[in-house]
């Protein structure tokens, strides 16, 4: 009898995470076919991408390649150049660091303390899906309880004496 | 696995925490806060090629030998018109001087209105326009006006974000002379 249900059961528990299962493995499907580069970017691409990373050092919260100014421009234009002279991007971007300093880097530097701001966020959505799963599982263990005949008595009793309304 | 709950809550709590600190620290900081400094501070001169209103070329090679002062202006800036007065009468003091010069680079104006305003105003110190910005890009300016103090060694070694007062150009002066720490 009992070797029966273990099977059963193991199908069972198989049928209610296979949707989860799918679920996670179209999501993953769904990066990994976003995250691929489409070809490799033209030089005024990479300048574009570049100026985007970067901040006009005269304007506020503006990048190098959305701002209007006089210093965004010529740094467009000094982008271009660096892109076509053959510079890799790092080197472009530490030649802009050592000049202004790292707040014109837009993005926080995937290294030291930088490196939280990228990482903490992804550590939190595990940790909340890991609580999210241990609730469910806690909840799913539940039994679930059904009133006795003597509770419904009581129920009964209960609205036969209360209050009408 | 009693207090499984407990310690993810604890876990996400330290977290959280931390990635206020990392925010506060890192990310709000205004990145504005950095103008009161150059990172050129301490360092050569950076290459520049610029032309002055005569039409005489002038790299950074032309400030060896000489302290300098850079001053990056225009003529439509308001604390740009609010620092005019203290450059010509700091300029006047020392316009006699050979081994002293100053040379006031044009960020974002026309031609003519630089000639119209200098025309007017007497400045007799060395202007030069900058139109593509490369010069103001190659000293990390953030605006206008900014003056950087130059040593006869070619050395970056004063700054000031913001218009200057006499006393500030003096201080510069001294530094770039190798006498006072800006």
């Amino acid at each position: 009898m009992s070797d029966d249900r273990v099977p059963a059961a193991r199908t069972a528990s198989w049928r209610s995470w296979a949707p989860w299962i799918v679920l996670a493995v179209v999501v993953l499907a769904v990066i990994v076919w976003a995250a691929q580069p489409s070809g490799a970017p033209t030089p005024a691409e990479r300048a574009r991408a570049l100026a985007a990373q970067l901040r006009c050092p005269d304007c506020e919260s503006l990048s190098a390649a959305d701002a209007q100014t006089s210093s965004a421009r010529a740094i467009r234009r000094d982008l271009r150049a660096r892109v076509a002279e053959g510079q890799s991007d790092a080197t472009i971007r530490q030649a802009y660091v050592e000049r202004y300093g790292e707040a014109i880097v837009l993005e926080p530097e995937r290294r030291g303390l930088g490196l939280l701001v990228w990482g903490l966020p992804v550590v939190m959505l595990g940790a909340g899906a890991l609580g999210l799963a241990l609730a469910f599982r806690r909840w799913r263990r539940l039994q679930r309880r059904h009133a006795t005949p003597d509770d419904e008595a009581i129920v009964r009793e209960a609205r036969r004496d209360g209050p009408t309304l | 696995m009693k207090y499984t709950a407990r310690w993810i809550a604890v876990g996400v709590a330290v977290l959280l925490v931390a990635l206020v600190v990392v925010f506060a620290t890192q990310v709000g900081s205004d990145p504005r806060a950095d103008a009161r400094q150059s990172e050129l501070a301490g360092r050569d001169v950076p290459e520049f090629r610029i032309t002055t209103l005569d039409g005489t070329r002038l790299t950074e090679a032309d400030l060896a030998g000489r302290t300098t002062i850079v001053n990056f202006w225009n003529t439509w800036c308001i604390p740009c018109r609010e620092e005019a007065p203290a450059l010509q009468k700091f300029h006047e003091r020392h316009a006699d001087d050979p081994t002293f010069q100053m040379i006031g680079i044009v960020r974002d104006d026309t031609r003519r209105a630089v000639e119209r305003w200098v025309d007017n105003r007497g400045d007799a110190w060395t202007i030069a326009m900058d139109p593509g910005g490369n010069a103001a890009l190659a000293f990390g300016t953030r605006g206008q006006p900014e003056t950087f103090a130059v040593s006869p060694d070619g050395l970056v070694v004063g700054y000031q974000f913001g218009p200057a007062s006499v006393e500030d150009l003096e201080t510069l002066l001294l530094a770039a002379r190798g006498r006072v720490t800006p």
